[in-house]
């Protein structure tokens, strides 16, 4: 219950940290958010309207104060592009998101742990510098570059998958197909780094003292890797995964674009092009309250998987 | 860790076969995806138009509309008073079906088309609606950027539901142009936004048009589904469906790919080049209704000699900036305006590229070697053009210095009138007051557009308004291209050119140089 308590009031200044940041970063950077939705042509007494009607006018520290005591009542302000809420709509393309970071991340994990896990038992051969020589390209090449080689190659040469990677209505299969490119780039790239922290988390519990009594004793070396090794390792495996979780959102953001796929990322980048303060700082609250969230969970987790840690 | 523990620890696994077996899986598992081609799907039943526009929609309210994306979706949903012949730019009769013009142009008075509808119930369309559409736009309370397009109206009459009477304060025979199809052009339900309410309306609009909203999925897609009563007939499409796609090339593959069948706002050379030379699709090319012009402020200094502007206009080579840089895309200008407008001509002082003569004219006014700030937005093709132009300002000597600013803020310093240059089109309709009163005017000092802070031709702009006929308009906008093209306060860098591309299931399409498109003439061939 503690534990829960602490975990929850972590978050909520974590939760109110980012929102000030923001708050003020976005507030920055030059240009108006009047101009950008009146356009070119707009005159100065149009633009003294919206303004007002925007609360622009006021001091920053006053629409601060405002801001504030608005989302303590769960009003995060509305788009001033489009003027819906704001929450509202950064909550409207949060699944696309999600699906995709989650797909991707399970991409990763697929592919990432049991590759690190393999390259740690054969530290050393063949086997292992060509996986990490691989996984070095795939944590150097950027992934928007990944995405659109793989939108070459399997969209325009062999047709395999759609280059869009939302498809508009049709059913599960068809946004699986859709799905499939971005997922597996976002996963690939992400697998590299799964890899190889998985391998450096292996390789240190098997130069552990416990590690070598079981081989003295005989125990069969696959159940010591694939049991006693891995299990010992999964608590730095899945903090791992945790770290990655947040950086493979941040890299689902390149992902919709090069993908077309709408979701946060797509939509946050609009908004702070257009100026739209509020639906900036909606969407970066519920990017961070997602890692958080993760993160929370995957403590919770550990506890499971070593007892020592949840007494703790 | 010693090598025989390594070797005999792999033995193990070899033995154990398990790595082989699982990597033998995944092999197996992505042949048999491959293998079975997968197919992309084939295009639903009912013909269903997809297009691809490049950034998200934001605001389809007439009165507050702005951009491309937003003017195009809005095309399909809305009529005007009058309208431009997609092919011709010639005004056409739309929800008038004719009107009469007083002896002393004042007096516009509209016969309105019977039984057209509003969308989803909102009722039959009448002279009141056209009313309430021209004065919120004027309103204060509205904010509209558009209402100085209408400010010459003094009243607005409506003597029967299909007859409205505009009196102008004074004669203004570029009037119908105000009234077209586009932008505050667009007449919109009284009763529908008295329901929908102001702010609601703009991403629930409700038109006469040949395509009615249906839903608008936030960075994915806006649907429109054909208004079966539309007074020219239904539309051939059931639906149209606007897809955003921000990357040319991605879009170009969908394409190809048959995903998307228009693609909509098709600017770059190399993706134009490529869809071009992969003859799958066509691609069509149309001269637009605007120019991109460097504007040189001539508040300061060296620039308010008017020997300096043309030195630096004799100075930039737009030939190899057209070949170079846009592969032939688009054409070298004359003047602000382009060939679509009705009124255009090129009979104007002409500044050809001629490094020499600049320096001459340089040394003439007195001025040597100076520095200049390039400024453009950090946007494509902005940010990359003025770097052969500082090139071509360096090589007679004049120091440029590029100086690429984020949008919001190139606007701020485009607004605040400070920067030395900067680079402007006004995107619109082919309407000549447009270019001319917003790059020009007084009235358009910063934070308006007339950045150069030009005063020329005020005279003139009065002039324009009251030539009643073609033939007298024609004359007078002649002189005022001549006297601005003269005085350089702009350096037209180059005309646009719009490409649509779409597939060979399209058929029917029309291209406008309004840079928007309609998808009601639009037919899909069975594949």
């Amino acid at each position: 219950m503690d534990r829960l308590l602490r975990q929850l009031s972590q978050l909520a200044i974590t939760v109110f940290g980012i929102v000030t940041v923001t708050f003020f970063l976005v507030r920055m950077i030059p240009g108006d958010p009047a101009q950008y939705m009146l356009g070119d042509y707009a005159t100065e007494e149009a633009l003294a309207t919206l303004r007002a009607q925007l609360g622009l006018d006021q001091p920053v520290y006053v629409q601060y104060g405002l801001y504030v005591l608005r989302a303590v009542t769960g009003d995060f302000g509305s788009s001033v592009v489009t003027g819906r809420p704001a929450l509202e709509e950064i909550l409207f393309s949060l699944p696309d998101s999600a699906i995709l970071a989650f797909a991707g991340l399970a991409v990763a994990v697929v592919i990432g742990i049991p590759l690190g896990i393999l390259t740690a038992e054969r530290q050393g051969s063949w086997s292992d510098m060509l996986i990490m020589i691989v996984a070095l390209f795939g944590i150097s090449f950027p992934v928007f570059w990944l995405g659109l080689a793989s939108v070459l190659l399997f969209s325009q040469e062999l047709k395999w998958f759609p280059a869009l990677g939302a498809s508009s209505g049709g059913g599960v299969l068809t946004h699986l197909h859709h799905l499939v490119l971005p997922a597996g780039v976002l996963g690939i790239s992400v697998a590299a780094y799964i890899t190889r922290l998985t391998r450096s988390a292996m390789l240190e519990v098997l130069g552990q003292d416990c590690i070598r009594v079981a081989r003295a004793m005989g125990v069969p070396e696959r159940r010591v890797v694939w049991r006693l090794a891995l299990k010992n390792a999964l608590v730095p495996i899945l903090a791992i995964v945790g770290v990655t979780f947040a950086w493979s959102l941040g890299s689902a953001i390149l992902i919709e674009v090069v993908f077309s796929r709408p979701g946060i990322g797509s939509m946050i980048l609009k908004a702070v092009s257009a100026r739209d303060y509020q639906l900036v700082q909606a969407g970066v609250l519920v990017l961070a309250v997602a890692v958080v969230l993760v993160n929370s969970l995957l403590d919770l987790a550990y506890g499971l998987v070593d007892p020592r840690l949840s007494t703790r | 860790m010693d090598g025989i523990n390594r070797k005999e620890r792999a033995g193990r696994i070899e033995r154990s076969g398990v790595n082989r077996r699982q990597f033998g899986t995944l092999l197996a598992a992505g042949a048999l995806v491959a293998g079975s081609g997968w197919p992309l799907p084939a295009s639903a039943a009912p013909p269903v138009l997809r297009v691809r526009i490049g950034s998200d929609i934001g605001n389809l309210d007439p009165a507050r509309i702005f951009q491309i994306e937003n003017q195009t979706v809005a095309t399909q949903i809305f009529n005007g008073l009058v309208k431009y012949d997609e092919a011709t730019n010639a005004i056409v009769p739309d929800l008038a079906t004719g009107w009469e013009i007083s002896g002393d142009g004042t007096v516009y008075s509209f016969a309105l088309r019977g039984g057209v509808t509003w969308h989803k119930g909102f009722g039959p369309f009448t002279s009141d609606d056209v009313k309430f559409s021209f004065e919120r736009v004027l309103d204060p309370q509205t904010g509209s950027s558009y209402s100085g397009q209408l400010a010459s109206i003094k009243s607005i009459e409506t003597p029967s539901p299909d007859r409205v009477v505009i009196t102008l304060k004074e004669p203004n025979s570029g009037f119908l142009h105000k009234v077209s199809a586009f932008n505050q052009g667009w007449i919109v339900s009284r009763k529908a936004l008295g329901e929908i309410g102001d702010k609601a309306f703009a991403l629930n609009p409700i038109g006469t048009g040949p395509f009615v909203f249906q839903n608008w999925a936030p960075g994915r897609e806006v649907k429109l589904s054909a208004n079966k009563d539309y007074f020219a007939g239904a539309p051939k499409v059931e639906e149209v469906q606007f897809r955003v796609i921000k990357d040319e090339t991605a879009a170009a593959i969908a394409l190809e790919n048959g995903e998307v069948d228009i693609f909509f706002g098709l600017q770059q050379p190399e993706v134009i080049q490529r869809l071009k030379g992969g003859g799958l699709v066509t691609v069509l090319d149309r001269d637009a209704n605007h120019t991109i012009n460097l504007v040189l402020n001539t508040s300061i200094k060296p620039l308010g000699d008017v020997r300096v502007r043309q030195a630096i206009y004799h100075a930039i080579n737009r030939k190899a900036l057209i070949d170079g840089f846009f592969k032939g895309t688009k054409t070298e200008a004359s003047g602000f305006l382009t060939s679509s407008f009705q009124e255009f001509t090129d009979q104007v002082p002409l500044f050809p590229y001629d490094p020499a003569k600049a320096k001459a004219l340089l040394k003439e006014a007195g001025v040597g070697s100076f520095s200049l700030d390039l400024v453009a937005p950090g946007a494509n093709p902005y940010d990359k053009i003025v770097v052969p132009i500082a090139s071509d300002l360096a090589a007679v000597g004049i120091d440029a210095k590029i100086k690429v600013l984020e949008r919001g803020a190139y606007l701020q310093a485009r607004n605040k009138g400070t920067v030395p240059t900067c680079v402007t089109g006004v995107v619109g309709a082919p309407d000549p007051d447009s270019p001319i009163l917003s790059l020009f005017a007084k009235s358009s000092f910063p934070p308006g557009l007339n950045t150069a802070h030009y005063e020329g031709i005020e005279d003139m702009i009065a002039a324009a308004r009251q030539a009643q006929g073609d033939a007298a308009r024609k004359e007078v906008y002649g002189k005022i291209q001549a006297k601005v093209m003269g005085d350089v306060p702009v350096i037209p860098l180059y005309a646009d050119h719009l490409f649509i591309a779409h597939t060979k299931k399209v058929s029917g399409f029309v291209q406008n140089s309004l840079f928007t498109m309609s998808a009601y003439p639009v037919s899909l061939l069975e594949a």
